[in-house]
């Protein structure tokens, strides 16, 4: 049982990754921009797609082009949609966007087809490795890793770089940061479209463990919402917090109670927000009260 | 001379009583009588969204091909299929209102999933209309729920359980069961347990998923401590997810997955390199024993689509066949005279026909099982037996009338 136990304990932590992926770039835009990005999920599903599509033509070194092709869509999204919403209320932003998911995913369908899209892991990736009593498959390790070091450059490039500043200083009052002669529409555009590239990278890591059908946006879109939520709107390091404790507590539900692992991230995010109405690690914004 | 104040000429205005009177007898077809000699209207309730919405593609493609082996008519009459989408258990419901209300259809195929197919069922009874179901597999629908005007195609779950299980008893006993938190997976789990519990087996363990589960890799954990002899599936759309993280934890090939009424797309879409498993099937496009009609639709089907039928297009193709050659033989779009026909209907070459006191058409069912080794994109499956293996027991296997439970209600 012990075992059992640490490895759903470490299995756990590496579902937490890939949810810290997918809700990472959806904190991203939110505390930059404001927006409450309901098409976040599609842009995670296109990763996966596209992710698919270059690897059929190309094989596997043109999957890392996803990210950048997704992340460049969502410029010009940003240019032509998003760019029209900072100034209007959060629900105008929270229809734009559900009716953009609606749209995206019936494209997909259009272009896909309904059915999933086989794909799996590569080769060199495949297989199991047991570290003492716990089971760990390689690829999930893979991807684990992969979430620490895109997480570590993400939050190195947001803190020590001048860009990273003007971002920063951009989301607690862009109107001064315009005055000093930064053009911040350009920056927000960049910032939209980072956030996409990273739920792209999401959605390629998830591909070979996720079916790649239209609705794989569904799965992803809520549990990101509740892992920002829980957070703290807009918080790094508190989506980073929130995404590993709700992978944990979906672990060692499906461990004990498998009829509510379903419910139990909605009951974990009630909770969190009786005790911290802000979320783990939320700040009052005046831009957002 | 002008009449009233537009200025219009007695002339103008006979004219234009002329014109609307041929534009009505033309151009609006929907206030002639159905019974008149234009295009037959059969109604098509298919997702278009959601999950299944995949298998939902294959059975129209099937249906297609069905009308065009008839070279799109019945009796000398266009046949005009219209396809309205299956959004929600209540948006089926009322697209089957429409169909027959504004559409003017004279009956419905369609009912991708069970809990849509069972509120379509209920419409067809309210509103008198033909309605063949082509993939729904609840048990309830030619059951406690049936009624004269709904003919299911696909054997009930029930009925796939009692033929399947003797198979899977054949590697042990000790099954553990993985399925969805809704009807049809629940319906599953009820079945097997009961045969597995008839058979003095174990169940090692019993998990409901909830739907759009997106991280099976903690269930497999537990099913690897559990070392179950079957691991028994009722997953339906989650099915691809839950076989690609069972392959990436190193489950494929130790523990047999089983799992019926799949569709051969869900399998396609998991790839060679997860693919595994042993299910139940109506049909197989490689099946050597596929009548010379069942070829030449899978051929067509190639031709036309650049893919292979899967079992949901032949489901859709024979469905769709059995309502248009019950319309033909009725000679009628009245809805009790297509009902009459459907009743006496008979495959010509398989002989296959629709049970006189619940409207279950008796099919045989293959057993298959994935190939070790996948060359072919679409090539995924071996057929390891049909079943019940002699035809003469196909009565026997869906049950007799006290059994199944159908009375129908009055028309």
């Amino acid at each position: 049982m012990l075992s059992l136990l640490l490895s759903q304990l470490a299995n756990g932590l590496v579902l937490g990754g890939l949810y810290v992926l997918i809700a990472i770039g959806l904190s991203i835009i939110f505390g930059l921009l404001g927006i409450v990005n309901f098409a976040h999920g599609t842009f995670f599903a296109l990763g996966a797609y596209f992710g698919v599509s270059l690897y059929g033509h190309f094989g596997w070194p043109a999957v890392l082009l996803s990210p950048v092709l997704v992340g460049l869509l969502g410029m010009a999204v940003e240019r032509l949609l998003i760019h029209h919403l900072y100034d209007k209320e959060p629900l105008i932003s929270l229809i734009v966007t559900f009716a953009l998911a609606l749209l995206i995913e019936a494209l997909t369908r259009v272009i896909w087809g309904g059915l999933g899209q086989p794909f799996n892991a590569p080769p060199f990736l495949s297989g199991i490795f047991l570290w003492g009593p716990v089971l760990v498959t390689r690829y999930r390790f893979a991807v684990f890793a992969s979430t620490v070091v895109l997480l570590i450059l993400l939050w190195a490039f947001l803190q020590f770089t001048p860009y990273g500043r003007i971002l920063r200083a951009g989301s607690r009052d862009p109107e001064m940061v315009g005055l000093l002669g930064i053009r911040l529409p350009r920056v927000l555009t960049a910032v939209f479209g980072l956030g996409c590239a990273i739920a792209a990278i999401a959605g390629v890591l998830a591909a070979p463990l996720w079916t790649v059908d239209p609705t794989m946006s569904e799965g992803a879109i809520m549990p990101a919402f509740v892992i920002v939520t829980i957070g703290g709107l807009g918080s790094f390091p508190g989506a980073v917090i929130a995404g590993l404790a709700v992978g944990e507590v979906i672990a060692m539900t499906i461990q004990f109670a498998p009829a509510a692992s379903g419910a139990i991230m909605y009951v974990f995010m009630a909770l969190v927000l009786l005790l911290r109405p802000r979320g783990l690690l939320g700040e009052r914004w005046e831009r957002f009260e | 001379m002008s009449l009233g104040r537009s200025g219009a000429t007695r002339r103008q205005l006979l004219t234009a009583t002329g014109a609307v009177g041929a534009a009505a007898g033309l151009g609006m077809p929907f206030i002639r009588p159905a019974e008149a000699a234009g295009p037959i209207r059969i109604g098509v309730l298919l997702a278009k969204t959601g999950s299944i919405a995949g298998q939902a593609q294959y059975l129209w493609y099937g249906t297609q091909l069905a009308a065009a082996e008839r070279g799109n008519k019945i009796n000398g009459r266009p046949i005009e299929l219209v396809w309205y989408d299956e959004p929600s258990t209540q948006g089926a419901q009322q697209n089957f209102h429409k169909l027959v209300q504004e559409e003017k259809v004279v009956a419905v195929l369609g009912g991708t999933l069970s809990s849509y197919a069972l509120a379509e069922e209920a419409a067809a009874q309210q509103l008198k209309i033909p309605y063949c179901c082509d993939n729904a597999a609840a048990t309830e629908m030619t059951g406690k729920n049936c009624n004269r005007y709904t003919f299911r195609l696909n054997t009930p779950v029930n009925v796939q359980a009692d033929m399947f299980a003797p198979f899977l008893m054949g590697y042990g006993k000790k099954w553990y069961f993985l399925t969805a938190s809704y009807a049809f997976g629940q319906d599953i789990a009820k079945s097997f347990k009961a045969l597995l519990k008839a058979a003095g087996g174990t169940i090692v363990g019993d998990d409901t998923v909830p739907l759009n589960t997106a991280d099976y890799s903690a269930y497999i954990l537990k099913i690897r401590a559990a070392k179950p002899d079957v691991v028994l599936g009722g997953l339906a759309g989650d099915l691809g997810t839950c076989l690609k993280q069972w392959n990436d934890m190193g489950m494929k090939g130790k523990i047999p997955f089983a799992e019926i009424a799949i569709g051969d797309s869900d399998i396609w879409g998991v790839g060679p390199q997860a693919a595994t498993g042993l299910y139940t099937s109506l049909w197989w496009y490689k099946n050597p024993a596929n009548t010379e009609a069942e070829k030449k639709m899978a051929a067509e089907h190639e031709k036309k689509y650049g893919k292979p039928a899967a079992d949901k297009s032949w489901m859709g193709w024979l469905s769709a066949r059995s309502l248009f050659e019950s319309i033909e033989a009725a000679k009628s779009t009245k809805p009790m005279a297509i009902v009459e026909a459907l009743e006496h209907w008979k495959d010509k070459e398989t002989g296959v026909s629709y049970r006189g006191f619940d409207h279950q058409l008796l099919l045989p069912n293959l057993v298959v099982r994935v190939k070790p080794k996948i060359t072919d994109k679409w090539d995924y499956f071996d057929v390891i037996a049909t079943v019940p293996k002699n035809k003469a027991d196909l009565a026997k296997v869906y049950g007799t009338e006290a059994e199944v439970g159908c009375h129908f209600p009055p028309v």
